[in-house]
Formats: C-alpha cells, structure tokens, sequence
C-alpha cells in the first residue's frame, strides 16, 4: 500500500515535470496544421516531420520557409551565442581561476572580498545593465562581440571564484609547499601541482560559466541589435511572414536551444550541487 | 583591509610577518585581474548611475551621457520613486514571487528527494529527467509556458478532462491570473535544484542515528520533525537562499510570456527598470530606483551569504552535524519516546 502510494506520487510528479518537455519536443516535430489548430489541442504529431529544423537552420530553401526569404535563419544566431558564451566562459575562468587561488591560499584582498565579488551575483542585471547600455555606447562597446563577451565574463566571474576557491580549498597546503621547496616559483607551483589537482573541478566550473552565459537573455536584449543577436533572443523575436507565432519553428530552435546545456549538464552530475550552492554543499 | 576575520575556519593562515611579506605581494597580483574587472563592470558604471541618477536624461534626444548635468534635477529622481505607486507595486510583486515561488519549490522539492531517498533499479535515471527542466535555458522556458498556457492550449485542455464544460481561461492574459502563469513557470523549472539539494543532503544523514531511531520504534513523523529537519537545516537554508536570491531578479521568462502585463499584472522590479528605460526611456530616472534597490540589496546580501561562506569551509556531514549539534542525544530519545508512545 505505502509503495503503491510512493510509485503514484512519483507518478504525478513526473506528468507535471516532463509534459512541457514533452510539448516542445513534439511542438517542433509537428507540421503548421498541427502547432496550434483553434478550438482543438493536438496531443500528440499525427504526421511528424523534421522541416522545422530544416527551416530553422536554413537547410531547406523551399517557398514555404519563413527564414530563406529573409536571408537570416538561425543559424547566425546560434553561431554568435556559441561565440559569446565561449568566450565569456574563457574570459571569466582566465580571471577568476587566479583570484579564487589568490584568495583561497593567500587571504588576498582581505575577508571582504569574497563577499564583495559573490554581492554581484545578487544584484538583479536589469538594473546593472541600465549604466552598462550607455557605458558601452560610449566606448563602442555596444553590439559587438567583445562587449557581450566582457559583460558574460564579468557577471560569470564572481560564479567561477566562489566555485573554485572551494576546489583549491580541498587541496592541501603541502602540496605547493613541496612544489616551492623543490625550486618552483608561486606561479611554477600554482601551474605545475596545484592545478592538476583541481582539474575535474576546473572543467565542471568551465561547463557550469557556459551554460550560464548560453542561457543569457536579458544581456543581449539590452546590449545587441540583430547583428549579435543570440538564440535565445532570436527564438522570442521569431516570427512569419505574416508576422503570426511560429511555434513550430521556435519549438525546433527551443529544442536545439536545451540540448548542449543539458548535455554538459548532465555530463557534471557529479558537480551540480556545488556548483549551484557556489561551493557551499560539496557533494 | 578588514581585521575581523568572518570565517573563523579558512584552513591555516599564511604567517604574517611585518610589513607586506612576499605571499602577500604574490596573492595581491592573482586577485588583481579580477578586481580590475570589477572596477569596470560594477566601480565604473556604479558611479556613472549615481551621476545620471540626479539628472533627467535620456539618450533618445541625442546628448551624450556627459552632457546629462544640463538636465540636473538633485533628488526628484528618488524622491519621485519614493511616492511612486508603479515602483512600490513591482516592488511588493517581486516580494510577492520570490516568497511565493521559494517556498512552493522548498516544499515540492523536498517532497520529491524524500520520495526518491530509497534506492531502486533505475533510480539514476528517474534523477536524471527530474534534473531536465533545470537545464532548459530560462527564456525558452518562457516560450514553453507561454505556448502550454494558450486558450486553445494544451494546460486548458487538461483542465478540461477534469472540469466540467470547455475551460477556457485566459492564463496570461487575465490580470489575475497572469501572475500565477508566471510563477508555475518558475515552480516547473526551479524545483528540480531544490530537490537536487535536498536528495544530496538526505542521502548523506548519518544512518546510525536514523536506523536507531528506526529500530527503537520511532515513526515517520516523529523522525521527519525531530531528525531529519533539525539536520537538513543549513542545507535548506542555503537552499532557500540561492533560489530566493534568484527569483529576485527574474526576467527572462516573464518578459516572454506577458512583457510585465497585461497592464503592470506580471511587472516585477526586473520588468520596471527594463520598461523604464526601453518603453519610457526615463534613464535618469531608471539610474535613481536602480541604486534605490541596489542599496536596499546589498544590505540583505551580506546577510544572505554568511551562511553559504561558512558551509564552503565544512564537508556536507560537517554541515548537517552542525544543524543537529544541539540536537542529537536527547532528541533522539525524544523521537524514540514519540514513536513508542503512538
């Protein structure tokens, strides 16, 4: 009795967890009779078809595709959120490695600092972005590359301290102590042993930064204009020819959107809690 | 350079000799990068905001932010945010969301990692698809609802099997009911990381407190109030934290399916600054309540993560240990007792 009601909650949990899935994926397979018919809802695709994804990125130059005519599929703008994200992921983890060593090992920057840098993360970016627009006009900053680049890094970057300082927090003092009393440097030393010791660490936080800065949206709303637009915000802009919802199309581009994350995701299982308590539950 | 030390346990401290030793110099030049960073991102534009704060400026007639002093205007900025109606409401609207969301996804989730604690075939990935709506991009999570929550959608058609009649509500187009739309929207994808939490906190309690409970004949409640919460407590407080701290700032979603409407049903304090600015273009104006909030933030941040610093100095069972410190004896007895007496 007490299994059969365990097995019946899971149940429910697992209907209210898996059918917006379970939507979008079939959303994008459908065929446009079928995404949003009035007055009937269509359960599952009666006909699938892979156009959408076609039609999203750009393969298929037929009439009836809303995205060759414009000459703009989203094929850009998933190149430009790989870029993005990428090099914001670079940016954050060349900074932050180094500051979460400094403070970690040499208290650097006093007991404040730690706090001062995790501060950033709380303040909601809608309003750190409103100087940062004008900031970024001004230094030319605005719609490029480098400056998404420059502001993914720095709102990631407090995430890659906090993460790696409890990485080099588990790795004893000796070992660069040895390290030095065998004729390293600092740097020889923070390299050649300490780093190797962090190295799933290193690579867990470098999958977490990406897909935190692929999964932006409000940055490049505020901070690009179509030529760097990124996908997500492609896939909110998207629309026909006759200016109506494309579900279809979008579902494909929201599909093509949640695979990376969850493949890198579930590829650091292992590290998900840490990383997403900021080190605070090792686990 | 603060003297009081906040975490009393960092691991051994570098010696310190007179004057600036040489690991001091060396562990200055490792944050230096990072703090120039900062001082970009967050020193710069902070004073630029507290500049175009006390002015009326706005970039739509063509004077560059220098120029803004011809618009000076001292403190109506703040003043008029303080007899706002429109601030105060996002301002309660996010309080609102944040309570609302953390504690709904504190609860679903923690039911979930107790549903699932016990091991069984296949349970690596029954974790797994629970994990899945965590790894959807947020936006897309939005465009998601906003689909699921159409009158023609599948969410009324499912009502519909249960309800008498067709149902068809307006979900993100009602006032009233927008709200909700966006908070399911945030339950959906959020939960899941609580419930990651939890599990991992579940998984590591001490089995020899909990089997002798068990053995002594303590039942589920009495265990559940009086063993597991007490223990659980920092990791449902970090927990809560990092999500409430999260749902503060949320945008991405909302924005997709109600722009902050229908009228200012949905506008949360994320939503106002990106409507002042893009649909008003009051930036001066927007720089002013954005300090505003900043302040008043970063007053309750350095609350809020005290206790996430002091858990990155303790493994998971050091962390329960902890929440159970004044605990374990007699509470113990005391869930026994319970659990011999029902």
């Amino acid at each position: 009795m007490k299994k059969v009601l365990r097995i019946a909650s899971i149940s429910v949990f697992a209907l209210f967890f898996g059918f917006p899935l379970y939507w979008v994926a079939t959303m994008s397979v459908k065929p446009k009779v079928e995404e949003n018919p009035p007055g009937i809802v269509v359960w599952h695709p009666e006909s699938p078809t892979l156009t959408n994804f076609k039609d999203v990125l750009g393969i298929n130059n037929a009439n009836d595709n809303p995205f060759a005519t414009t000459d703009f599929s989203a094929l850009t703008p998933l190149k430009n959120s790989f870029l993005a994200a990428g090099g914001g992921t670079l940016l954050a983890l060349l900074v932050g490695i180094f500051a979460a060593y400094g403070i970690a090992r040499f208290r650097a920057g006093g007991a404040q600092l730690p706090f001062q840098i995790l501060q950033l993360r709380m303040f909601p970016p809608a309003a750190v972005v409103i100087p940062l627009y004008f900031m970024f006009v001004y230094l030319h900053l605005w719609n490029t590359l480098e400056g998404l680049i420059i502001i993914y890094g720095a709102i990631t970057f407090p995430f890659v301290v906090w993460l790696m300082r409890s990485f080099f927090q588990d790795v004893p003092r000796e070992i660069s102590e040895a390290a030095i009393v065998d004729g390293c440097t600092q740097w020889g030393a923070f390299f050649k042993a300490v780093l190797p010791q962090v190295k799933g660490g290193l690579a867990a936080t470098a999958l977490f930064v990406f897909i935190l800065n692929w999964s932006d949206f409000l940055i490049v709303l505020v901070m690009t204009q179509d030529k760097w637009t990124t996908a997500p915000l492609f896939l909110s802009t998207m629309s026909g020819g006759s200016g109506g919802q494309e579900y279809g199309h979008q579902a494909a581009l929201a599909v093509l959107l949640i695979l990376p994350p969850a493949i890198l995701g579930l590829s650091i299982q292992k590290y998900l809690v840490r990383g997403l308590t900021f080190g605070a539950i090792k686990r | 350079m603060s003297s009081e030390p906040l975490a009393p346990n960092t691991g051994p401290a570098p010696r310190r000799r007179a004057g600036i030793s040489r690991s001091d110099k060396i562990g200055a030049l490792f944050v230096l990068p990072g703090q120039l960073l900062m001082v970009f991102i967050v020193l710069f534009p902070a004073l630029v905001a507290v500049y175009i704060g006390f002015t009326e400026w706005t970039p739509i007639n063509g004077t560059t932010f220098w120029h803004a002093y011809k618009n000076w205007h001292w403190f109506s900025g703040y003043t008029e945010a303080f007899g706002s109606g429109e601030f105060w409401s996002a301002v309660w609207r996010t309080v609102l969301i944040t309570v609302v969301c953390t504690f709904v996804e504190a609860v679903l989730g923690f039911t979930l990692a107790m549903l699932l604690v016990k091991d069984f075939p296949g349970r690596g990935l029954v974790m797994v698809y629970f994990l899945l709506p965590m790894m959807v991009v947020p936006a897309v999570s939005g465009f998601i609802f906003q689909m699921l929550f159409q009158v023609d959608g599948p969410i009324n058609g499912l009502l519909s099997f249960i309800w008498p009649g067709d149902v068809t509500l307006q979900w993100l187009s009602d006032p009233s009911l927008a709200i909700w739309g966006v908070m399911i929207a945030d339950i959906w994808q959020w939960t899941p990381l609580m419930f990651l939490i939890f599990l991992s906190g579940l998984v590591a309690l001490p089995e020899d407190q909990m089997n002798a409970a068990r053995i002594l004949g303590a039942g589920f409640w009495p265990q559940f109030t009086r063993l597991i919460i007490p223990m659980m407590r920092p990791i449902l407080l970090i927990a809560v934290i990092i999500r409430a701290m999260e749902i503060f700032k949320l945008f991405d979603p909302i924005i997709i399916m109600t722009q902050g409407g229908p009228g200012t049903a949905t506008q949360n304090l994320s939503v106002y600054f990106y409507r002042l600015t893009s649909v008003s273009g009051r930036w001066g104006y927007a720089c002013a309540v954005a300090l505003l909030v900043l302040i008043a933030l970063s007053i309750a941040a350095k609350q809020a993560i005290k206790p996430i610093e002091r858990a990155q100095n303790e493994s998971l069972e050091e962390l329960m240990g902890a929440g159970a410190e004044d605990v374990p004896a007699e509470r113990i007895e005391d869930a026994i007792d319970a659990g011999a007496r029902a």
